[in-house]
């Protein structure tokens, strides 16, 4: 498997944790390149589990806003980690947790103005199909993500964290705040549904 | 579990033939990490797809609005790093009280000691002052001039607190003097110390001394005026001496009448 951004981290000597910490430390500036790493895995993140373009910039927005408003709690290694050695991608469990809870409030703040979230979803698919033409021209990954969006908000969330995490059950376990194992139980439960969801979604077809 | 009974159950799976038990036991087996999730092709196959699945791209107002706030961030944060520390009160505030108080500790303390200082060095020349004049007075004493001997007695009055050598030496001027003018100066200046008990005495045992009727009834008028009871005996010798003039005796009498 080739991670998406490889090219990049491979260019690029400073790894995420050194810049978020010279971040932290007063370089607003190099903030700017982790924003162009993790700009589309976010953006991802938050459109597969709203399927809203306009919300989903605005919650990636919101993210790197929360990350700058918070980057002096930023430490290089988890408190939760007992490795001794430093982990690559500590940042990315830090920005994902992060993203989820931004997601979370905004989530909240709609259930309080009585948003109905399918009635938003519905609408904003028929506008969102002209703006992401990519992804709609393969008719498998539209099935696949016609079978995500059927799947409950849980399930699909652990799948694009599995996504976004590149399968790291660990990190994924502490942004859910849950142990390695029951992450992987999680995983293998969304991934059974999204299985019975596609079958039936092809069948129809 | 045994190894192979485990395999058989992924085969099952993946046949898509395990019942409900059979996929919960699976799921304790993937929790306790025994089970791999890539084992189960059927699934892995399908997740491999979502990993491999293009991502929708945010579109470029994305972009232009996250460096518009980083901008906007970095001027704040430019902003406060600018603001020089030490002009924030919560840092200035301890400091300045510390100044303040080493500064008032310094100039009271300072203030102190020169006080102390100048006070020491004042007394002292007080004393040599005095000293000096006392000198003076006792060596023109002895002076044949009756001006002299005047101006010694005046200078008494001029010393702060005369010693015992100066009243001693006033009342025998007022004993011995011949000049009736230098003892009555004697007298008065000897009024400022009658608070002690052994001028006293010596002043009313200088009464029956006297020949001169000024001294003897200024030495009465003395009496009366510091209450002196003791002088009686002595202001009724005068009275019965016969030189003593007739004037000063009804004086005398009109004193002792007080004293009484």
């Amino acid at each position: 498997m080739v991670s998406l951004h490889e090219p990049i981290l491979i260019l690029d000597k400073l790894s995420d944790n050194a810049l978020m910490s010279s971040v932290r430390d007063g370089g607003l500036d190099r903030l700017g390149l982790l924003f162009e790493r993790y700009k589309r895995p976010l953006y991802g993140f938050f459109y597969g589990m709203n399927r809203d373009q306009e919300l989903s910039e605005d919650l990636v927005q919101n993210t790197f806003y929360r990350v700058i408003k918070y980057r002096h709690l930023f430490q290089a290694r988890l408190p939760q980690d007992g490795s001794d050695g430093q982990r690559e991608g500590e940042f990315k469990t830090w920005l994902f947790h992060i993203a989820r809870n931004v997601r979370y409030d905004h989530f909240r703040k709609d259930k309080i103005k009585g948003k109905d979230p399918m009635e938003n979803w519905e609408h904003k698919l028929g506008h969102s199909e002209n703006k992401s033409e990519e992804m709609q021209h393969d008719e498998e990954h539209m099935m696949l993500n016609l079978a995500m969006d059927r799947l409950s908000p849980d399930k699909r969330e652990v799948l694009l964290l599995s996504k976004y995490q590149e399968k790291k059950y660990k990190e994924i376990g502490e942004i859910l705040g849950c142990t390695e194992g029951a992450v992987k139980v999680k995983v293998f439960r969304a991934l059974q549904e999204l299985k019975t969801v596609y079958e039936k979604l092809e069948k129809q077809m | 579990m045994e190894k192979k009974e485990v395999e058989a159950l992924i085969t099952k799976y993946n046949k898509g033939l395990t019942d409900p038990a059979e996929t919960y036991e699976l799921e304790r087996l993937i929790e306790d990490g025994i089970v791999p999730l890539t084992a189960l092709s059927n699934l892995s196959q399908l997740g491999d797809r979502i990993m491999v699945a293009p991502d929708a791209q945010p579109s470029m107002a994305l972009d232009s609005r996250f460096y518009a706030m980083l901008k906007e961030e970095q001027r704040k944060a430019s902003k406060s790093t600018f603001s020089f520390p030490w002009l924030q009160w919560n840092f200035l505030a301890p400091r300045l009280a510390f100044a303040t108080v080493l500064l008032i500790a310094g100039f009271s303390s300072g203030y102190l000691w020169n006080r102390s200082q100048e006070e020491g060095d004042v007394t002292s020349l007080t004393k040599e002052v005095n000293d000096l004049k006392e000198m003076v007075m006792l060596s023109l004493l002895g002076k044949e001039s009756a001006t002299d001997r005047l101006k010694a007695v005046s200078l008494t009055s001029e010393m702060d607190k005369a010693s015992n050598k100066v009243t001693d030496a006033l009342i025998q001027t007022l004993n011995e003097d011949d000049n009736i003018n230098v003892r009555l100066a004697a007298l008065d200046a000897l009024r400022p110390y009658t608070y002690e008990s052994s001028v006293r005495e010596s002043l009313i045992r200088s009464i029956s001394n006297q020949s001169s009727p000024m001294v003897q009834v200024a030495l009465a008028e003395l009496m009366v005026e510091i209450q002196e009871k003791k002088s009686v005996k002595e202001l009724r010798k005068l009275l019965e001496k016969e030189a003593t003039p007739n004037d000063v005796k009804q004086r005398i009498e009109e004193s002792i009448q007080v004293l009484i």
